[in-house]
């Protein structure tokens, strides 16, 4: 146990504390004094009353503010979490298409090497449907790179 | 504009390479924090139908070259 001398209102208080909390408590008695000081007249025991009612009603004050916020930090936990969550669906989601694209150009070629060696003819309007896709997933690239 | 074989290859090489952006696009995304501002639910209700259509163009391709 500390022993700490503190001073309220002119008068000094011999009161003790744990070991280490002797700053804490100097400080918590300065506010309180800070306070006592402010009202002015009357006796010592009705300006530590006062006082006292006056941090009493800023703690309810203080109180009341958190208790207001807490909502509105847990709505905006919810909606970051959610956005988040939606987020990785919808990459999951154009991870999993590229892959089907990446295994369907693959059967593309496949389809379109495996018929030369009976038939060299080529579809000119296969190849042109080629075209546009390549034009199609080059503006996709282009897009997902410059999502935010 | 007609396409010969050599024509064809060159577009199934810009599909690849475009792949290979998006791969990497969606694998940097993954990787760093999560941004701020989400993209719109819109944009990505776009996003995905276009990845669905051009898919289906795809497929459609595939089947033909299938039937010869």
């Amino acid at each position: 146990m500390a022993d700490v001398k503190l001073t309220i209102a002119g008068r000094p208080y011999d009161v003790h504390c744990a070991d280490g909390e002797e700053g804490q408590l100097i400080q918590l008695a300065s506010v309180v004094d800070e306070k006592v000081r402010t009202m002015p007249g009357g006796t010592e025991v009705r300006q530590l009353l006062f006082a006292a009612l006056m941090l009493a009603d800023d703690a309810q004050e203080a109180r009341g503010k958190i208790e207001k916020a807490e909502p509105q930090s847990d709505s905006l936990r919810a909606a970051v979490a959610l956005a988040e969550s939606r987020e990785a669906t919808a990459r999951d989601e154009l991870q999993a298409a590229v892959a089907r694209e990446k295994a369907a150009l693959k059967e593309l070629e496949t389809a379109r090497q495996a018929p030369q060696h009976s038939s060299p003819a080529v579809n000119p309007s296969n190849n042109r449907a080629l075209l546009q896709i390549a034009d199609r997933i080059e503006a996709l690239a282009t897009k997902v790179e410059q999502l935010p | 504009m007609e396409l010969d074989l050599d024509e064809s290859s060159l577009a199934i090489g810009r599909i690849e390479r475009a792949l290979s952006r998006i791969e990497k696009a969606l694998t940097d995304r993954a990787n760093r924090p999560a941004p701020t501002v989400a993209a719109p639910a819109a944009d990505q209700s776009a996003l995905k139908a276009e990845v669905a259509a051009v898919i289906g163009e795809l497929d459609r391709l595939i089947a033909e070259a299938d039937r010869g």
